[in-house]
């Protein structure tokens, strides 16, 4: 039995829905993940890729947002220079909580091909907290989805009001 | 066919056509650099990059009204031990920082230069400057951005990578490294894991920099050159393998 059926037939039963809140409040969290977009080199190709109509994040209530303010996600798809490490962390700062980051593609795991080079963040968790790791070079538009169901069910994991 | 290539002599090539207007142009402030594929490169000396370039691109035989790019280059080690991969081998490449062949360094006075892509719309033809910089450091050549203005990023980025600096320039700043980077990294000497790493601070709420933690790599190919096939001893009876002839 779907959800919306679930819900229809206890209200039409009882003429009210309980719920705990800690589940309602995760189900509107995972429900409608909305990253800023931060691409930064190849792997935001991919992650165009993935929200556009094959994949089509949309469907996962993944909707790219130009304003940390409004975003609850970051995606962290590339190369992190040293020259960009504040940029990202103020945009970081910016986002209002709850927040979450994905890490996606090896460079922004741990510097990558890059790892040894004079001018990149070996890891964009040196930054940033980070929740999801996507491995890859690129990781495929599947790969940072599942990364991204990954989160939600992490998200469903956590309780806010019962500790 | 064989007929016709024998009656009419080749005529020249088009890229000997280009050498010698550029040449009847420029004269002897030009000397031509032996190049492959039908590439037409010049050497200039420093004091007459502005006047060649100047020529090169008002000359209406001529007509190189694009700069395609300005890169800067390092001789440091150029031709070095470390390009003698049969010995260099066992112990890696690391880009020329450890291990390298004091002796082999090119002269300090001729360690930088600049290469100029030049394009000509009207002809389709292109050419290739050579200078190598006044001075030992820092590294000094005149700024081409008064001919073409869009010399003002390509001299910013040679700047920036290299140090050498544009005489005339009107904006040399860093372009592409971070804000108050210190060194050029693009010069043979300087280390590629470079001096600081950054991380963010939580205690002062800001990214900061630090010494670089970790040890430079030396990378050893695995490079097998002297396969059984190709060894003389050995290759009596792999007669038909190709490669025999080097030893």
């Amino acid at each position: 039995m779907g959800l919306v059926a679930e819900v229809d037939a206890e209200l039409k039963d009882k003429g009210f829905v309980t719920a705990r809140l800690d589940d309602l409040m995760n189900w509107a969290r995972t429900g409608s993940m909305w990253p800023v977009t931060f691409g930064l080199a190849c792997c935001a190709i991919e992650m165009m890729q993935a929200g556009a109509s094959r994949y089509d994040l949309d469907r996962f209530g993944v909707v790219f947002r130009p304003s940390p303010r409004q975003s609850d996600v970051m995606i962290v798809a590339g190369t992190l220079t040293n020259k960009m490490a504040a940029p990202l962390r103020k945009v970081y700062d910016q986002m209002s909580d709850p927040k979450w980051v994905i890490s996606m593609g090896s460079c922004a795991n741990g510097g990558g091909y890059y790892h040894y080079s004079y001018s990149v963040v070996r890891g964009c968790d040196r930054i940033v907290p980070v929740d999801i790791y996507v491995p890859g070079c690129p990781p495929s538009a599947e790969a940072l989805i599942y990364g991204i169901l990954q989160l939600q069910n992490k998200i469903r994991r956590t309780s806010t009001i019962a500790r | 066919m064989s007929e016709i290539a024998t009656e009419s002599p080749a005529p020249p090539s088009r890229i000997d056509a280009l050498a010698a207007k550029v040449e009847g142009a420029c004269g002897a402030r030009v000397t031509r650099v032996a190049s492959i594929a039908s590439e037409l490169t010049y050497e200039v000396a420093p004091g007459d990059l502005v006047g060649v370039c100047t020529q090169l691109r008002d000359d209406p035989a001529l007509a190189f009204d694009v700069l395609v790019d300005v890169s800067g280059i390092d001789y440091l080690t150029y031709g070095g031990e470390e390009w003698d991969t049969h010995t260099a081998t066992s112990s890696g490449f690391s880009r020329g920082v450890t291990g390298r062949d004091e002796s082999a360094e090119a002269p300090a006075a001729r360690r930088f230069a600049v290469a100029y892509h030049l394009l000509s719309m009207v002809h389709n033809t292109r050419v290739r400057l050579r200078v190598h910089c006044d001075g030992v450091e820092p590294p000094l050549v005149d700024s081409v951005v008064e001919v073409w203005p869009g010399a003002n990023w390509f001299e910013r980025e040679a700047f920036d990578l290299f140090g050498i600096l544009f005489r005339g320039h009107p904006d040399l700043r860093r372009i592409l490294t971070d804000y108050g980077f210190i060194g050029h990294p693009f010069r043979k000497d300087f280390p590629l894991i470079g001096h600081v790493e950054v991380r963010y601070d939580p205690d002062k709420q800001r990214v900061v920099y630090e010494p670089v933690s970790i040890e430079p790599r030396i990378q050893v190919p695995r490079v097998i050159r002297d396969d059984h096939r190709y060894e003389p001893a050995l290759n009596g009876r792999a007669s038909g393998l190709p490669g025999q002839k080097n030893g």
